[in-house]
């Protein structure tokens, strides 16, 4: 953060490095709980859930036979 | 910057003791740009990590393939990484919290959990695929992959273990300012600026057409140029550098000009894979293109030792720094997730668990490459897949934390301009994984 610390004719200016400054409020999502939603975007993230198990399941099922193949050629 | 006018402070010159390590200056400019090279750091980091040793492989190979026909393509990619990371920056900024945690508190345990063991599987994956590479360029150098490759892991968890975040900030830029070489070299392998500068700015079909073997490099490069691991990466950098909202428009540049870098390092690696093409490489029977072949080849015919040198010393920097950023965003994460102390301003001993899935990633993805044949090629395209599928659910919960007003407020939501943007980026990326993770899973 720059700090002007006097005004005209001789200007200053304090900088603080981010780590070394005094730490500031940040936005807190601990009280808050989980997001609220809509019923389509509630739907949206079941069917990303249910995409993302599908592809999980055939990525490992594409590596297991992968490897199979590379242990017996 | 948020200037405060002070006026106990007035006319009293600088006799009063200035904030703790602050530093004074006597002009506004001077200060701005104070401030800039205090913040400056995550963007860069993360675009430059970017182009790690798979990329480096990705970017000569599209250049051996393809020579400067597929440049307009990062032009195109420069503001779909700049904005996509730009969120990260906002919400590390406004939260002071990482990625993982932020998905974890807004979407609840399933989708937490979920997130946090992809990022630790890709990111694995993908570190092994760092340590790969750097036993290759050993070998291709001399040096025994089995001193080489324990030598570098031991470095990278010393640079990250001294308990301050600026040591390693500073160590890392260091490699990142090393990418200026990429630059020096693509010079005398070029053909000069008209012809690279031309396909920038005027899209042209990759030699040969769009064929399925372009349209999967192209996918490979989309991948290679926004990754999941960056998104978790920035947020937590920011959050441990304590960046203020005041910084946010210096951070907002620090990621512009990374986005800009990383793009022009990897056009100059397009063309020395485009001089390997032009100098007529011939590959040994049974082998595929890689940058350790193409260092050999342009060493010896005509560029010389010193391009052959630095070109495989480049291709570990890239290791090195994609290997370090891509395990801190693992620690980072896990250090949020399970509540852990997680900072690089820690002792080991005040953040045992953070280091240590730090050190664990560094050691177990090492350890695996020693391995006598380890299956790699299974790990690079299982990286290639889990990573393509992960990509597109992971910039969605982005897009969705960066919506919620009644955590961020009107200050920090995205405006609908970067709605718009955002939701073409996230269908492009959508389209191009499923592609691209079709594409994989049906080859025989």
């Amino acid at each position: 953060m720059a700090v002007l610390l006097k005004t005209n004719p001789d200007e200053l200016y304090y900088v603080v490095h981010p780590l070394f400054d005094e730490p500031e409020e940040k936005i807190s999502a601990d009280d808050l709980g989980t997001m609220k939603m809509s019923k389509s975007v509630k739907l949206a993230l079941y069917a990303l859930r249910g995409y993302l198990i599908i592809m999980g399941l055939l990525v490992s099922y594409h590596v297991v036979s992968l490897a199979i193949h590379h242990v017996m050629p | 910057m948020n200037l405060i006018k002070n006026d106990n402070f007035a006319n009293k010159g600088i006799s009063t003791p200035p904030p703790p390590k602050g530093r004074v200056v006597r002009s506004r400019w001077t200060s701005r740009l104070l401030l800039f090279l205090m913040v400056v750091g995550p963007g860069v980091i993360v675009m430059v990590a970017d182009n790690d040793a798979g990329a480096v492989s990705t970017y000569t190979q599209a250049g051996y393939q393809y020579g400067t026909t597929l440049f307009w393509l990062m032009l195109l990619l420069l503001p779909c990484t700049y904005f996509v990371q730009e969120m990260v920056v906002r919400l590390g900024i406004a939260t002071g919290e990482g990625h993982a945690a932020m998905i974890y508190k807004r979407f609840g345990k399933w989708w937490g959990v979920f997130s946090l063991v992809d990022l630790q599987v890709v990111n694995f994956l993908t570190l092994v695929t760092e340590f790969a590479a750097i036993s290759m360029v050993a070998t291709a150098m001399g040096v025994p992959p089995l001193i080489a490759v324990p030598f570098m892991a031991l470095a990278l968890i010393a640079v990250a273990c001294t308990g301050s975040y600026l040591r390693w900030e500073r160590a890392t830029i260091a490699l990142c300012i090393l990418n200026v070489v990429w630059l020096l070299i693509a010079i005398p392998l070029g053909r000069g600026a008209q012809h690279p500068v031309r396909n920038m700015f005027l899209p042209t079909a990759p030699l040969g057409g769009f064929t399925g073997d372009a349209m999967f490099l192209i996918i490979a490069i989309v991948g290679t140029t926004i990754a999941p691991w960056q998104l978790f990466f920035q947020q937590s950098c920011v959050a441990d550098k304590r960046l203020r909202f005041s910084d946010l428009k210096w951070e907002r540049l620090d990621t512009f000009i990374g986005s800009i870098l990383t793009q022009v390092f990897a056009v100059a690696m397009m063309i020395a894979g485009d001089a390997a093409r032009r100098h007529g490489i011939s590959l040994p029977a049974g082998k595929d293109f890689d940058p350790t072949l193409m260092a050999t080849f342009l060493g010896t015919h005509g560029f010389g030792p010193v391009v052959r040198n630095c070109i495989l010393l480049l291709t570990v920097d890239a290791a090195i720094l994609g290997a370090t950023a891509i395990s801190l965003s693992s620690a980072w994460a896990y250090g949020e997730v399970k509540g852990w102390p997680h900072s690089l301003e820690l002792s080991v001993r005040k953040a045992p668990g953070f280091y240590a899935i730090y050190a664990l990633c560094v050691a177990m993805a090492a350890g695996l490459v020693l391995i006598p044949k380890a299956p790699l090629e299974l790990i690079i395209i299982s990286v290639q897949v889990v990573a393509g599928i992960m990509l597109p659910s992971a910039i969605i919960f982005l897009q969705l934390l960066l919506n919620d007003k009644e955590l961020l407020g009107e200050r920090f939501v995205n405006k609908p301009w970067n709605n718009w943007v955002n939701w073409i980026i996230i269908i492009l990326l959508f389209s191009l994984s499923f592609i691209l993770a079709a594409q994989v899973l049906l080859q025989r």
